[in-house]
């Protein structure tokens, strides 16, 4: 409370401050549509009036009115005026429309140039002041990806995204500024107008992405904060960073309807080289001939479960005719399908002088690699802005959103019956189906189950149905004052059913097995801010205060039976026997407040300035509340004399940034000392105290120190920024061990420390504006070195896990709730002797040994990419557009679960090989690999070495760059579009992820978790069609 | 004007703020707060079944106090059908009592230290009685769990093997609730001695006797007066308290809970759910409590399903009565008809002592084949592996008060006291004097308690070697000097906490 009562007292405060005339100060920036960059030299007009300015080299324009409502003219040659009424809204990004006259167009450019030498008194404008990147919608449209956080990779320099696997809608890893907690968590906050979104999974059958609710082209911008500076306004969870969507929205003039379409398909990145039926039986045969076993050909097609019954009365010459006869049959094409990819959406937006709206609907599908995985949505969504008398304009947003994804067997793991464990490992002698057409089910080897059938008869399906949207108070108090008031929900239903069918084994067992699970998550939160601002002479002074509330709720229930009735029914039925019934219940609560206030002094000399207060229920008593301060201040070295006189820079900006923000993520009720249920006893129930009071658990909190530079040149054709950043995790939880004379093993308490350090380097460049060809072209880099900084007690290695060692990189957790795993530490793999084929590892001194022991691991990087970034170009001849854009990752090692399951060739199970692997074992004396001989038994030296894949032999680089996008569109003509009814048209053709440039021999190095049985990333084509009228 | 709608809107806000700002305590509903969960009846009891219910943890008397320890002594021989207990029957080096029976022992101890202190402040809606009674469960309980871990961890007084070495004290006894974290963390408690941890123990137990007056809750599931009176002589007579055993012995004897059985009877209170002579014991309840075909008790000492139908596979079978026990009794197999293979074509020979009628031969088909077993344990509760394991019968009073009698010199009182036991057991009387009295009433004990847990600990209060060189080998003698007479403390511990010492030779 005693926060709230300063608080109050700091608002009595800002009452005394004397009160202004009445004008309005709107800003905002001016883009074009064409290549989403800023025009500058575009003009603002107030309408009916002579009154205006002109936009900066940047598109940024700052306009005082001396009206309560006015309409702004924005025009700009060679594109579409627009008209923008102005209620209670500040601030407007414009996007103008082009028309197609581009050589027209050129000569318009350099007198705009001219004029903007000419403007004497530059306008003062709002500065980028911290570590953020602002990204147009336009960016990231009708690229086919279900959530907009995939949209991301490669995008920002600094956010590292990566798609956990391949199903459509699945989860998204990404993080800002490289991996700062162990126990805490490591997702960004997602802001979606306003709204702070969940973005945890929790389906319990597949991957579930809560932010696809979201059309991704339904967002008008993504701006990602990077530096505690500018997350302290975010104050809890801000010290992951913060991505803010801001959705379209009506705009002043005539109804606009959109009509945008793409279909296309989804097609398999890679099939594994996989040993045919021949093949393999040649390998395991000469695997027992190395183990000196009997009837080597025997036992190898005994592994194949193709032994006649007669086998003793043939000759190891005939068993060879047999087994070297085999037939072979593609399970992985047969498992690893293309599949169909359709989209189609459907706007209105318009409004007038005091209404404003835009309704939209769409519908979007798309398969995976593996069918049945697929992901269907609809959503509906619809904005409302009116201002109601002079002051107060209220505005809502509503979004619903339905998705089904169907879910085979399972998506992850190694289980015989999950499609993409089983399509590579299953022996390719099986046939897939027997001659009537009907289902092989005598599969030999250990996957021997006939997946194809499994992944036919068995079903399964996670829906999410969710709401989500905002109503907003914008109230003019007086004209430099303004209220803004927001409450937001968020919901979000899943509905989850999976079922084994009864023909298939693992339900013929049990008369069929059925999963249904029901997982709700509701989250409100309300947001109130006061804003005041003020122009003195040349400078600005702008305060606020705010204030915000969240609660969240959560609650589950799922149930497994088995036994039945009706399998031709399959799903939801009841069985006639519960198996187990489970309920869950979870819930917290945060409160904040903020205040700050932002100082700039004739455009050059700036400095923000604020904290943040943050309470979280998550917390121990005695430190629930947080204190986030931070301070801001930016040198706008291109307004000095000296260098508006060079003539040659048009902006060159030094930033530096300090601020503190907090992380909650531990999860909920860690701090409680709490019971739970314990043993029964003589017919009783039972209680047990589960987890100790822990009232000094407290916040994560990051420190971030940032320095950054932003260049453009006068000529306009190189801009950039390059941002360097230190960013401590302070109070890192760790967990801490308890005796147990004391009852529990560990608790959680704030101890450590953690860092990440990195550059990001961004540079966009217009290589040629010549008639009509014109180059874009944007790079980005980043590089993040992080490390564990202090564990407790002076430990430099952690006793609960030893990948956590201080100066060793934490790694990258996959998924939200998970630990970071940490570096790899493991013995190095030395390859084979080329004497014996026996793999060999280092020991501790650096020798060759057979038999590496704990002693002898060495730290190996983590999963997390150091390097990373990504590489755009957008190449304009007439009204076609090309656009390529390439991500790349360097330095993530990573161990792939399904590649290790191969690269054993057999020897430890009876799954199918890679030629890649095989090729390379060893066979003769001399032979340097790093793949072991053939071995079949577990006996004699064999059984004397560790695992082949033991140590550092299964740790694989996961380096790669990638094609992710390349488009070719063209845009219709205005005149011809004119004659038909139509004020816009573009076609274009797409292709994602068509090209990847890596070594990585497992199916794609993009992936988190285990890999083993995850569904591969895809690639896929579409073609689309955009009308507006 | 302008003015005043700032000052007002400032006003609005400061009212929204202290409207919405609000306490940020969320309670969870699938679990309960330690600081207000006690504060009931109900929850009180469930916390005590708790604890209860750790009794029959396969590290306590689940199996480890029970079968573990006979293995470590010369009861029993491990058949390797399952490879379990092999090592400690060997007496390897840290095959033992585990780090699970350290750490379910003390978790038992901090749970009933909560409780105790709720007790303390009162429980809403309990009347005085019963928190009395619940005190006293508590009490019995914690000095029963203080009393296996001391006599696992430590020497017991009436032998203690001091020769050169530094920490031979008793183990570390938490008796104050603790409930925060960074409290938990900093309680490094060092040994308490062996005088401190058995006057703690006596003491809980001098309280539990009279506080379990009036327990409603029915014995011998759950502690009562006389099972508290019972556990004090059998820790009297550790301590070497002569009298206090002696007293506490007949007053448990002259209660009503429990019976004294012969003959018949006896074997009947074999078969039966609840042992008749029970003065407490651990109940198995719910096949879900039970431990089922690998390590319950039952699949430990048997390959049996029934003894009526030899022929049906169950447990494992993994340790047997040792060549000594067989002697005891005259057992050895006896091929009833044909053919051989039926194993209900087989049984023993046995003498006229009544317990030799809880040995007969088993199934054939484990790893060892069929061997002799004891049929204590044989699912009497109407599921597999489900038995209800007697913690102290009321037999045991009488070897307690005729060993007791011995230690204050009243030896012909005590000769009585065995001869009148043997007389149940329908054997004859004996005519001993000094040591071969007493070793006759150990033997006695021996005899009584074979696979109930009591022999291991026999042998280590007298110094006795443990020697098993007559079935296992020459080797197989473990001196009372060697270390292997304790249990090693659990590494991490050792290593957690600065003020603890291992047990010599880990």
């Amino acid at each position: 409370m005693k926060i709230f009562l300063s608080l109050s007292t700091c608002l009595l405060l800002l009452s005394t401050i004397p009160v202004f005339a009445q004008s309005r100060i709107v800003r905002g920036q001016v883009f074009s549509k064409k290549d989403n960059q800023p025009i500058s030299g575009a003009s603002i007009i107030l309408k009916g009036t002579t009154v205006g300015t002109a936009s900066d080299l940047y598109g940024r324009y700052v306009l005082q009115v001396n009206l309560d409502e006015f309409t702004l003219v924005y025009s700009y040659i060679g594109h579409q005026t627009e008209e923008v009424f102005f209620g209670v809204e500040n601030t407007m990004d414009v996007y103008l429309s082009p028309l197609q006259e581009a050589i027209e167009e050129e000569v318009e450019v350099e007198k705009v140039l001219a004029k903007e030498e000419e403007v004497e008194d530059p306008e003062i404008i709002l500065q980028k002041d911290g570590a953020r990147t602002k990204s147009p919608g336009d960016l990231i449209e009708n690229i086919p990806y279900q959530s907009f956080d995939r949209t991301l990779q490669g995008r920002v320099p600094g956010l590292s995204v990566k798609a956990a696997s391949g199903i459509p809608g699945g989860a998204i890893n990404a993080r800002i500024r490289g991996v700062g907690s162990i126990y805490a968590g490591n997702e960004p906050l997602y802001v979606v107008d306003g709204v702070l979104i969940n973005n945890v999974s929790y389906s319990i059958f597949t991957q579930s992405n809560p932010l696809a609710f979201l059309n991704p082209n339904e967002i008008e911008s993504v701006e990602v904060l990077k530096d505690a500076a500018s997350t302290a306004i975010y104050g809890n969870q801000g010290a992951n960073g913060v991505i803010i969507i801001t959705t379209r929205k009506g705009k002043p003039g005539k109804a606009r309807i959109e009509l945008n379409a793409y279909a296309g398909e989804t097609i398999p990145i890679k099939f594994l080289d996989l040993l045919d039926g021949p093949e393999w039986y040649a390998m395991r045969r000469d695997a027992f001939k190395n183990s000196d076993a009997t009837n080597p050909e025997a036992r190898a097609l005994s592994n194949m479960g193709v032994l006649p019954d007669n086998w003793n009365q043939l000759s190891p010459a005939q068993l060879d005719e047999l087994g070297l006869n085999l037939p072979t049959y593609d399970w992985q094409r047969q498992m690893m399908r293309k599949s169909m990819m359709h989209n189609y959406e459907l706007s209105a937006s318009g409004g007038g002088k005091t209404t404003l709206y835009y309704i939209s609907g769409s519908y979007h599908y798309s398969g995976s690699s593996f069918p049945p995985v697929d992901f269907e949505r609809g959503t509906l969504r619809a904005s409302l802005s009116q201002s109601i008398k002079e002051r107060v304009r209220l505005e809502a947003n509503v979004n619903l959103a339905s998705i089904d994804q169907a879910v085979p067997f399972s998506t992850e793991g190694s289980f015989i019956g999950s499609p993409a464990f089983a399509a590579s490992t299953i022996l390719r002698h099986n046939p897939i189906f027997n001659e009537d057409g009907s289902f092989n089910t005598q599969i030999g080897g250990l996957a021997g189950q006939n997946i194809a059938l499994v992944n036919e008869f068995n079903s399964g399906q996670t829906s999410t149905r969710s709401g989500g949207g905002n109503f907003i108070v914008n109230w003019k108090i007086a004209s430099n004052l303004n209220y803004k008031g927001l409450a937001g929900v968020d919901y979000r239903d899943l509905e989850e059913f999976r079922f084994r069918d009864p023909r298939t084994p693992d339900g013929q067992e049990v008369n069929g097995r059925n999963g249904v699970g029901n997982y709700s998550v509701k989250r409100y939160m309300t947001n109130h801010t006061l804003d005041w601002t003020k122009k003195i002479d040349k400078s600005l002074i702008s305060a606020y205060i705010g204030y915000e509330f969240l609660t969240e709720e959560r609650e589950g229930l799922s149930s497994e039976a088995t036994g039945i009735t009706t399998p031709s029914f399959n799903n939801l039925l009841p069985g006639s026997t519960l198996v187990s019934s489970d309920t869950v219940w979870a819930g917290y609560k945060r409160q904040g407040a903020f205040i700050g206030l932002n100082y700039q002094l004739a455009e050059k000399y700036l400095f923000h300035l604020g904290s943040r207060v943050d309470g979280s229920s998550r917390f121990g008593s005695n430190f629930r509340y947080g204190i986030f301060p931070f301070v801001k201040l930016g040198w706008n070295l291109a307004k000095e004399d000296f260098l508006i006189a060079s003539g040659k820079v048009s902006d060159l900006r030094l930033r530096a940034s300090w601020g503190l923000a907090g992380n909650d993520q531990i999860g909920d009720f860690r701090a409680l000392g709490m019971y739970g249920p314990g043993n029964t006893y003589a017919g009783g129930t039972g209680i047990r105290p589960i987890s100790f009071d822990n009232p000094n658990l407290r916040w994560e909190t990051n420190e971030t120190i940032n320095l950054g530079l932003d260049f453009g040149f006068i000529t306009g054709k190189i801009s950039g920024s390059i941002d360097v950043f230190q960013r401590k995790t302070k109070d890192l939880i760790l967990n801490i061990p308890v005796l147990w004379i004391n009852r529990a093993d560990q608790f959680l308490r704030n101890v450590g420390g953690l860092e990440n350090r990195g550059i990001e380097f961004e540079i966009n460049t217009i290589n040629m504006e010549r008639g009509i060809f014109s180059w874009y072209s944007s790079f980005n880099f980043s590089y993040i070195q992080n490390k564990v900084t202090s564990l407790y007690d002076g430990l430099q290695v952690d006793p609960d896990n030893p990948r956590w060692a201080v100066g060793m990189p934490v790694g990258n957790p996959a998924f939200p709730g998970q630990l970071a795993p940490g570096s790899w530490y493991v013995a190095e793999y030395a390859g084979v002797n080329p004497a014996t084929g026996r793999p060999m590892w280092y020991d501790a001194n650096r020798n060759l040994t057979y038999l590496p022991t704990d002693a002898d691991r060495v730290y190996f990087g983590s999963n997390f990419p150091p390097y990373f970034g990504g590489f755009n170009n957008v190449i304009k001849i007439k009204s076609f557009e090309l656009t390529t854009f390439f991500t790349y990752e360097y330095g993530a090692v990573v161990s792939d679960g399904q590649y290790n399951f191969l690269r054993e060739n057999g020897t430890r199970f009876t799954f199918n090989s890679l030629h890649e692997v095989n090729d390379r074992a060893w066979r003769v004396p001399g032979d340097m690999t790093d793949i072991p001989r053939n071995f079949a038994l577990n006996s004699g030296n064999a059984a004397r070495n560790q695992n082949r894949n033991f140590g550092s032999a299964s740790l694989l680089k996961a380096d790669f760059i990638r094609l992710a996008q390349v488009n070719i569109a063209y845009n219709f003509s205005s005149e011809f579009l004119q004659n038909i009814g139509l004020s816009q048209a573009r076609i274009y053709a797409q292709g994602i992820n068509l090209w990847t440039i890596s070594d990585y021999p497992g199916y794609d190095p993009e992936f988190m978790g285990v890999g083993t049985g995850q569904i591969p990333v895809h690639k896929s084509y579409n073609i689309g069609i955009q009308l507006s009228f | 004007m302008e003015r005043y709608s700032i000052l007002r809107g400032l006003f609005f806000f400061a009212i929204g703020i202290f409207v919405f700002s609000c306490d940020l305590e969320v309670d969870p509903r699938q679990t309960t707060r330690t600081s207000e969960v006690l504060n009931s009846p109900a929850n009180l009891e469930s916390a005590l079944n708790s604890v209860y219910g750790r009794l029959r943890s396969l590290n306590h008397y689940g199996r480890d106090m029970i079968a573990l320890s006979d293995a470590l002594a010369d009861v029993g021989r491990a058949t390797n059908n399952s490879g379990r207990l092999v090592a400690e029957n060997n007496n390897a080096v840290n095959a033992h009592f585990s780090a699970g029976f350290w750490q379910n022992g003390y978790a038992a101890i901090t749970e009933l230290n909560l409780i105790l202190d709720q007790l303390e402040k009162g429980v809403n809606g309990a009347n005085e009685d019963q928190i009395a009674a619940w005190e006293g469960e508590a009490k019995f309980l914690r000095a029963l769990y203080l009393f296996d871990l001391v006599k696992v961890y430590s020497y017991i007084p009436t032998a203690v093997f001091q020769s050169g070495i530094v920490d031979q004290g008793g183990i570390p006894m938490p008796l104050i609730a603790v409930k925060i974290a960074d409290i938990a963390q900093l309680n490094q408690l060092p040994r308490s001695t062996l005088a401190q941890n058995y006057s703690q123990i006596i003491r809980d137990l001098g309280d539990a006797i009279n506080l379990l007056e009036n327990n409603q809750r029915s014995a011998p599931q759950y502690a009562s007066s006389a099972a508290a009176a019972a556990l004090l002589s059998r820790v009297a007579l550790y301590n070497g308290n002569w009298q206090a055993a002696l007293s506490a012995a007949n007053a448990a004897l002259s209660s009503d809970v429990g019976q004294l059985l012969s003959g018949e009877n006896y074997l009947s209170g074999w078969k039966s759910s609840v042992h008749p002579e029970s003065m407490f014991e651990v109940r198995i309840q719910l096949p879900s409590e039970s431990l089922g075909v690998n390590t319950s008790l039952q699949s430990t000492f048997s390959t049996m399903l029934q003894v009526t139908n030899k022929n049906i596979r169950g447990g494992w079978g993994d340790l047997i009565p040792s060549p000594i026990v067989l002697n005891f009794f005259g057992l050895s197999a006896l091929q009833l008809g044909n053919p051989a293979t039926d194993n209900n074509n087989w049984d023993v020979r046995r003498n006229q002592d009544i317990r030799a009628r809880l040995y007969t031969t088993g199934n054939d088909q484990r790893f060892s084949r069929r061997q002799i077993e004891c049929i204590k344990f044989l699912g009497k509760n109407g599921f597999d592996y489900g038995d209800n394991i007697p913690v102290i019968r009321k037999s045991e009073m009488l070897l307690n008060k005729a060993e007791a009698l011995y230690h204050l010199g009243r030896e012909t009182e005590a000769l009585n006291e065995l001869n009148a036991f043997k007389s149940l057991r329908g054997i004859g009387p004996v005519s001993l004097t000094r040591q071969l009295l007493l070793d006759e009433i150990l033997l006695e004990r021996f005899k009584e308690f074979v696979f109930e847990g009591q022999r291991f600990f026999d042998l280590k209060r007298y110094g006795r070697n443990i020697d098993k060189r007559s079935y296992l080998g020459s080797n197989a003698l473990v001196d009372f000097e060697d270390f292997r007479i304790l249990a090693p403390i659990p590494q991490r511990e050792v290593q957690l906490n600065r003020n603890l010492n291992q047990n010599r030779g880990y």
